[in-house]
C-alpha cells in the first residue's frame, strides 16, 4: 500500500486529470482572483504621482483638482494631468493603469456621440453613455461571479440544514417540511423577485469604485430564499440513506451529540450532490443577475452590470459591440463553468468508465 | 463470577409502522417481545436464533441506540446496569443522561463496511471515543490509539489510513478497537464475524477471546452461526420471533435442547462430518 488516499484527494486527482474541466477551473478561478485587482488595472485614477519632488497614491487617498495644479474643482483629470506633465518635462510624471478608464466614467471628450464603436483606445466600444465597454464587463465579471457565489452559499447553507434536519429527524417533522418547501417552490420566483425589488428601492451610496453596494446583499437575500429548495432534495435523500448505516449507530453509542452526528459525520458522507450542483448553480444565479438587471430590477444603476449592458444592446441593435461582446463574454463564463460542473460530476462518478478526456 | 453485571428485564421493542397522508400509525412490528436476560461479569452470553427474530434489536436497545436511529420506536422494560455507584436503568434515560454509562458499553457492529465512517481516518474513528468521554490531552489520546491498534494486531502506523484501505477482518478489528477504546464493562458484539471469511473469522473470535482474557470484558455474542457461539461463549439464550425460548449453560443447550425450536436451529446447523445422521433424524422435527 502507498500513501493514504482520501476519496475526496482521490476525485481531486480524477479531476485534476479531466483537463477540459481543470483548464476550465483554471481559468474562471484565476480570472476571478485577478478581477479583485481590477482598480489596479483599469482604472481613471492612476497608481502614483509625482508632483513637485512628492509622491501621491491616490487610490488610497483622496486629492482634488487643484493640488495638483489643475484649475478645476472636484476629481482631478488625470488622463489630461499625465499629458500635462509629459509636455512640461519638470519632472512630474503620472502613473496610469494599463486601462486608464473607470467603469463609471463617462468618456465625453471622445469625439463624435456615444455609443462609439470599437477604436484602438476603447477595444469594445463605449455604451450609451460613453462607458468603455470593456472595462465594464471585466468589473461585472466580478460583480457577477461575486453575486453568484454569495447566493449559493447562503442557498446552500439553508438548504443543507433544512435538508439534514428532515432527512436525520424524519417522521412527521419530515413529511410537513417537505410539503412547506413544495409550496414554496411553486411561487413563480422572479415575478416575486421584480416585485420585491420594485417595493424596496435600492440605496445608492456615493462613493467611488463602489463594487459591492449595499444592495448587492439584499438582492443576494432575496434571491437566495428563493434559491434553496433544490439541494435539500438531495442532502435529505442522502441523510436518510446514511443515517440506517452502521458507524452512525457507532457514533451514537459513542455519545457524540446530534450536531456532531449530523455535521461531522453524515454531512461529509452526502456532500456530492452540493459539490456537482454547484458550478450550475452558478451558472443558474449567473443567469438570474443578468436577467434582473436586464429588465431593471437588479443592482442599482452605476453598477458595472452584464445584464443592464445586454439591455442597451437591446434598445441600439445597430451597435452590435453592445450586442456581442457582452453577450460573448457572458456565453464564455457560462460554457467554462458548465466545463467545470461536467467534470466535477465526472470526477464524482463512481463509475471509471470516462467520457471526458 | 456470579455477580451480575447486566439485567434485561422484561424487554420489549415495537417499530411502528406509518401509513397514509399525515403518518397515522397503521400497525407495528413487534421486534423484541418481553426478553429477559442477565449478564454475569466475565462472562460470554451467546444470543442466537434466525434473522430477523430481534436479536441485534436486544443489542440496540441494550446501548440504547434505537430512539437515536428509528423514529417513533416503542421501548417498554428494563435494562439494568449494575454500575458501582447503584442499578441504572439504561432504557429510562435520555441521550445527555446515557452519556456517562456509553464508556462502559460499547458495541462491535455486524458489518465492518458501514459500520466505520468512509471519511474518516483509522486514527480519527478510533480516537472519537477517548475525545468524548476522557480528558487525555490529543498526545495521549494518540498513543493510546496506537495501544489499541497493536493490541487488534494492526500496525500502529495505519493511523492515518481511511477504511477502504483495509480487508473485512482488518475493518472488524477496527470497529474493535473503538469499541475497546474507552475501558468498556460489556461489549455487545453483533455478528462480528458473519461477513468474514471462514479463516478470518477464527482470527477475529480468538482476538476476542484474548481480549476478554486480558481487559475482563463481559460479551454479550449475537450471532446465527451456532458453532461460532458454541465455541465462544458460557450461556446460550435462544431468540425465537422475539421471545427467548430457550437460555442455558452452553454445554447443556447444545447436548439436550428443550424446546423445540432449538431443537430445529441445532438440527439445521451444518456439519463438517456428512456421515453424522443425527442432524438428518432432527430436521424432519419442528419445522414451522
Amino acid at each position: 500500500m502507498s500513501a493514504p488516499v482520501s476519496l475526496v484527494r482521490r476525485r481531486m486527482g480524477k479531476f485534476r486529470r479531466l483537463r477540459r474541466g481543470y483548464y476550465s477551473f483554471l481559468l474562471i478561478t484565476g480570472g476571478y482572483l485577478l478581477s479583485f485587482f481590477l482598480p489596479l488595472l483599469a482604472n481613471n485614477v492612476p497608481l502614483a504621482v509625482k508632483y513637485r519632488g512628492e509622491y501621491f497614491f491616490p487610490l488610497l487617498t483622496y486629492h482634488a483638482a487643484p493640488e495638483f495644479g489643475q484649475n478645476a474643482f472636484g476629481d482631478p483629470e488625470y488622463r489630461s494631468l499625465k499629458q500635462q506633465f509629459a509636455n512640461a518635462g519638470e519632472g512630474n510624471w503620472v502613473l496610469m493603469p494599463i486601462i486608464p478608464y473607470g467603469p463609471n466614467e463617462s468618456l465625453l471628450d471622445v469625439p463624435g456621440t456615444p455609443p462609439h464603436a470599437p477604436s484602438a483606445t476603447h477595444l469594445f466600444g463605449t455604451d450609451d453613455r460613453g462607458r468603455d465597454v470593456l472595462v465594464r464587463l471585466a468589473y461585472g465579471f466580478n460583480v457577477s461571479m461575486t453575486f453568484s457565489i454569495l447566493v449559493m452559499i447562503a442557498g446552500y447553507a439553508t438548504g443543507i440544514s433544512v435538508g439534514a434536519a428532515l432527512g436525520y429527524f424524519g417522521g412527521r417533522l419530515d413529511i410537513l417540511g417537505q410539503r412547506g418547501i413544495e409550496i414554496w417552490s411553486s411561487l413563480p420566483f422572479l415575478y416575486t423577485i421584480i416585485i420585491i425589488s420594485s417595493v424596496i428601492v435600492p440605496v445608492y451610496l456615493p462613493g467611488r469604485n463602489l463594487l459591492l453596494q449595499p444592495s448587492l446583499w439584499l438582492l443576494v437575500v432575496i434571491l437566495a430564499a428563493f434559491d434553496w429548495m433544490g439541494i435539500t432534495y438531495y442532502i435529505r435523500g442522502e441523510f436518510y440513506r446514511e443515517k440506517a448505516k452502521d458507524y452512525v449507530g457507532a457514533a451514537i453509542a459513542t455519545g457524540v451529540s446530534e450536531a456532531g452526528i449530523m455535521f461531522r459525520h453524515i454531512l461529509p458522507n452526502a456532500l456530492t450532490p452540493v459539490v456537482s450542483f454547484a458550478p450550475f448553480t452558478i451558472v443558474a444565479n449567473i443567469g438570474s443577475l443578468v436577467a434582473l438587471d436586464f429588465l431593471g430590477f437588479g443592482l442599482p444603476a452605476p453598477t458595472p452590470s452584464w445584464g443592464e449592458l445586454i439591455g442597451q444592446g437591446m434598445e441600439n441593435l445597430t451597435k452590435w459591440w453592445l450586442v456581442f461582446y457582452p453577450l460573448g463574454v457572458m456565453f464564455l463564463t457560462l460554457l467554462l463553468v458548465v466545463f467545470i460542473g461536467e467534470a466535477v460530476r465526472e470526477a464524482f462518478d463512481p463509475k471509471e468508465y470516462s467520457r471526458l478526456r | 463470577m456470579s455477580d451480575v453485571l447486566l439485567e434485561v428485564q422484561d424487554l420489549t421493542v415495537h417499530f411502528p409502522v406509518y401509513g397514509g397522508l399525515m403518518l397515522r400509525r397503521t400497525g407495528e412490528v413487534r421486534a423484541v417481545d418481553g426478553v429477559s436476560l442477565t449478564l454475569h461479569r466475565g462472562e460470554t452470553l451467546g444470543l442466537v436464533g434466525e434473522s430477523g427474530c430481534g436479536k441485534t434489536t436486544v443489542g440496540r436497545a441494550i446501548i440504547n441506540i434505537l430512539r437515536a436511529m428509528s423514529y417513533g420506536v416503542e421501548i417498554t422494560g428494563r435494562v439494568l446496569y449494575h454500575h458501582e455507584s447503584g442499578v441504572i436503568d439504561l432504557a429510562s434515560l435520555n441521550r445527555t443522561a446515557m452519556r456517562p454509562y456509553r464508556a462502559d458499553i460499547q458495541m462491535v457492529f455486524q458489518d465492518p463496511y458501514s459500520s466505520l465512517n468512509p471519511r474518516k481516518t483509522v486514527g480519527q474513528i478510533v480516537e472519537e471515543p477517548l475525545t468524548i468521554h476522557t480528558r487525555a490531552t490529543p498526545a495521549e489520546r494518540r498513543e493510546r490509539v496506537r495501544w489499541l491498534l497493536e493490541k487488534v494486531g494492526l500496525s500502529s502506523h495505519q493511523v492515518d489510513r481511511y477504511p477502504h484501505e483495509f480487508s473485512g477482518g482488518q475493518r472488524q478489528r477496527i470497529g474493535i478497537a473503538r469499541a475497546l477504546a474507552t475501558n468498556p464493562k460489556i461489549v455487545i458484539a453483533d455478528e462480528p464475524v458473519s461477513a468474514l471469511d471462514v479463516s478470518v473469522q477464527a482470527q477475529v473470535i480468538n482476538l476476542l477471546q484474548d481480549l476478554q482474557q486480558e481487559l475482563g470484558l463481559s460479551y454479550v455474542f449475537i450471532s446465527h452461526d451456532l458453532s461460532v457461539v458454541r465455541h465462544i461463549s458460557d450461556r446460550i439464550a435462544v431468540m425465537y420471533f422475539g421471545k427467548i425460548v430457550e437460555m442455558g449453560q452452553a454445554d447443556q443447550i447444545y447436548a439436550n435442547p428443550q424446546h423445540a425450536y432449538s431443537k430445529t436451529l441445532l438440527a439445521a446447523a451444518p456439519r463438517p462430518d456428512p456421515s453424522s445422521a443425527r442432524a438428518r433424524r432432527l430436521s424432519s422435527g419442528g419445522k414451522r
